[in-house]
């Protein structure tokens, strides 16, 4: 019995000191791969940079190879959600990545709670790469510190299938098209059969970039700043003007009857597949339209508005969500040369060039950098872009704090879905808002 | 079997059940139910804001459409469990041919994770690409063709379906192993006293069951408070929030709008309903078994 006992022990012994060892092996195992090389963490917010951000995973391929031995970077992956979560877990425990993607509505309170690092160090210390982002970083200044630098420039309008037009015998769209033609030529693409703009609600209100603009010929700039400054409301008349706008498309029959079941890459099939004649988006979908749609793509900002008051000759290339920085770098001499050199190659000119090839635009400008003729989707958002229209410093949906931009996609989708008037979807914005700013006791 | 009965040895086993349940269950409970009283959005420090929450809570029309989604859920859910489990567990448990492969046939929903069970019933479900509207076109029925999900109104039910076609095959299996406990003599004498089929059901099985159909109403109550891939994945929640259920909206409230503290008041509140409900049901089970 007592021998029974002894081996019984010993076994539950080696089995928790197993446990203990595999709870315990990994850690510290990647942060170094060799005593000379130093690794920094970039926390990305996809679970498959290869795939599905392919220009950053290019980049930081390059910057290993041409750093092997000196300096690493390694991806920490995972979904928006989940990458949203776990940076907010990291923060806690003083755990954050080196550096990371963070949505632009979160990334000022990490600046607040001074986990981040001023990059105005960064930035006077490299004034190439200050000259080539060219204002661009304004957006994630807060006034006290720079707390961020683009990821990339997002360009976002309205892409279009040359090819549905010319069947429905449908004048493509220009920049200079009015509301109510723009609303002709819907009703025109609805009853030759097609879907005329594709879009999905379903897990993905984020995906409402047509709208920004909307928002922005609506004065949002003027309208975001008197709230900001306690003297508006979104309820205003521009707003309610705006949404009433995005309603008018609901009722011409613009979207398609699913969309409360159709995702974001749902509604853009619909697109690919040549059943919508036109889709929402930005420049990261631009290499899956070459593939598909190839030369028949066409692109546009979006109508202008008539009734409003607000400049209508606005483009939107602005700053996507930042890159931050751990604020610990500051106090590792060997990570912050690692994350300075890392950061000269991704806003350098290199960077940029696999950026182009990838279809994405690089937050930065280098004169010699262009998009080769196959990049069809590209250079017609090039082709637009030479208009010279100004662009606000950031997309209005990014202007937000995360729970009132979260507000503003249900009350967008809430509009154009019926379930919400223009009055009523503006007033959940400002009770939102409400909710965030008032001292809850 | 005699020295686990010692003192020692009880406690020896209590102690490691209950400081494993402290940590991981209870602590984290009082966690969730101090941020509900909390402005806190998951970063720097929570600050201290009473019950503002709670006021806000009942003045929000979507935790009121989620509460009302959950109930809409739940009591078809129940039902429809409750009855055909144990009905299923009654035919199954007879010697009949092909019970065995029915047997794994109806519990292989069960192992499906929630979330591609979600995925194989919106291509049943949606109301354009979906199964059933597109076999109702097919018929001439076009008429009956429903939003069964992404509308504002079936969706709930449309949920309920979903779950107990998932649940279904577990928690028959649960009865069925009650019913494995059931003394075959006691059936025999009932049989030669002449008591009929459902005589015997109603006499023996019920009454000799009462645990296990407790513990299955139980499993179905807090099941159904914990759904939470199978809205995210059908409707999202959506259209606006109209089929959030108390634990999706939530979830949204927490993660998507970074407002801690609301996402756990409305935690705090769907444990409390359920604990209220498995209450309600309890004391009504016991009253009448006495």
């Amino acid at each position: 019995m007592c021998k029974k006992r002894v081996v019984a022990s010993l076994m539950i012994a080696v089995m928790a000191c197993g446990l203990l060892a595999g709870c315990g092996g990994s850690k510290g195992g990647s942060t170094k791969a060799s005593d000379k090389e130093t690794v920094i963490k970039f926390g990305i917010h996809v679970a498959n940079p290869a795939e599905q951000e392919s220009v950053t995973n290019n980049i930081v391929e390059a910057f290993n190879k041409s750093n092997a031995g000196k300096y690493r970077v390694e991806f920490v992956a995972s979904d928006t959600e989940s990458h949203s979560k776990n940076m907010k877990l990291a923060a806690q425990d003083n755990t954050l990545p080196e550096i990371f993607w963070i949505d632009a509505s979160e990334a000022p309170e990490y600046a607040d709670n001074g986990l981040l690092l001023d990059m105005s160090g960064y930035l006077s210390s490299s004034e190439a790469v200050d000259t080539a982002l060219n204002g661009m970083e304004d957006a994630f200044n807060n006034g006290s510190i720079q707390y961020g630098l683009p990821y990339q420039c997002n360009v976002q309008g309205i892409f279009y299938n040359k090819e549905i037009f010319d069947n429905a015998k449908v004048d493509y769209p220009t920049d200079e098209i009015t509301y109510d033609k723009f609303i002709q030529m819907v009703k025109e693409l609805k009853a030759a059969g097609y879907i005329p703009l594709s879009i999905g609600s379903m897990n993905s209100s984020f995906a409402m970039w047509e709208f920004n603009e909307f928002l922005s010929r609506y004065g949002w700039e003027d309208s975001y700043k008197d709230i900001a400054d306690g003297k508006g409301k979104y309820n205003n008349d521009d707003m309610v003007a705006c949404f009433e706008k995005m309603q008018g498309l609901a009722e011409a029959g613009a979207f398609p009857e699913s969309m409360t079941t159709l995702e974001y890459f749902d509604a853009k099939q619909l697109f690919d597949n040549g059943e919508a004649a036109m889709f929402g988006t930005g420049q990261w979908d631009c290499a899956e339209f070459d593939e598909n749609i190839g030369d028949k793509i066409g692109f546009f900002w979006g109508p202008v508005f008539e009734d409003s008051s607000a400049p209508q000759e606005i483009a939107m290339k602005v700053p996507s969500a930042p890159l931050v920085c751990s604020a610990a770098v500051a106090e590792d001499d060997g990570k912050k040369e690692a994350l300075y050199a890392f950061l000269d190659f991704y806003y350098g000119e290199e960077a940029a060039k696999l950026s182009y090839a990838g279809s994405i635009f690089p937050a930065t400008s280098y004169s010699d950098v262009a998009a080769s003729d196959s990049q069809y989707a590209m250079n017609a958002m090039i082709g637009t872009l030479s208009s010279g229209w100004t662009s606000p410093a950031a997309a209005p949906d990014q202007t937000l704090s995360a729970a009132v931009q979260e507000q503003l996609y249900d009350s967008v989708f809430g509009v154009i879905q019926g379930t919400y008037t223009p009055a009523e979807a503006l007033d959940k914005m400002d009770a939102a808002a409400a909710n965030e700013a008032v001292p809850q006791n | 079997m005699y020295w686990l009965s010692k003192r020692r040895y009880k406690i020896g086993l209590f102690i490691p059940s209950i400081l494993l349940y402290t940590i991981f269950i209870i602590i984290p409970i009082g966690m969730a139910i101090g941020y509900s009283f909390t402005k806190y959005s998951g970063l720097g420090k929570p600050v201290f804001s009473g019950l503002a929450n709670y006021r806000r809570l009942f003045k929000d029309t979507l935790f009121l459409r989620s509460l009302s989604n959950t109930m809409e859920m739940f009591i078809p859910a129940f039902l429809l469990l409750l009855i055909f489990s144990f009905l299923l567990a009654l035919l199954l448990n007879k010697k009949i041919k092909g019970s065995d492969f029915a047997k794994s046939m109806i519990f292989s929903p069960a192992i499906i994770a929630p979330i591609i069970c979600g995925i194989i019933w919106v291509y049943i479900l949606d109301p354009n690409i979906g199964v059933i509207n597109n076999v109702l076109e097919a018929i001439g029925a076009s008429g009956l063709k429903q939003e069964w999900i992404g509308g504002d109104k079936l969706s709930p039910y449309s949920v309920a379906v979903i779950y107990f076609w998932q649940q279904l095959g577990y928690l028959t299996t649960i009865f069925i192993a009650g019913l494995k406990m059931i003394p075959g003599d006691i059936f025999e004498a009932a049989e030669i006293d002449g008591a009929s089929e459902v005589q015997s059901i109603r006499y023996i099985v019920i009454p000799m069951m009462k645990s296990t159909i407790s513990t299955v109403s139980i499993l179905i109550i807090t099941g159904v408070f914990k759904i939470f891939e199978l809205v995210q994945q059908t409707t999202g929640g959506g259209p606006n929030h109209l089929s959030e259920t108390l634990v999706t909206y939530s979830y949204s409230m927490t993660f998507a709008s970074s407002d801690y503290g609301y996402g756990m008041s409305l935690a705090t509140v769907t444990f409390i309903v359920s604990l209220v409900i498995v209450g309600i049901y309890s004391a009504i089970f016991k009253e009448k078994e006495v």
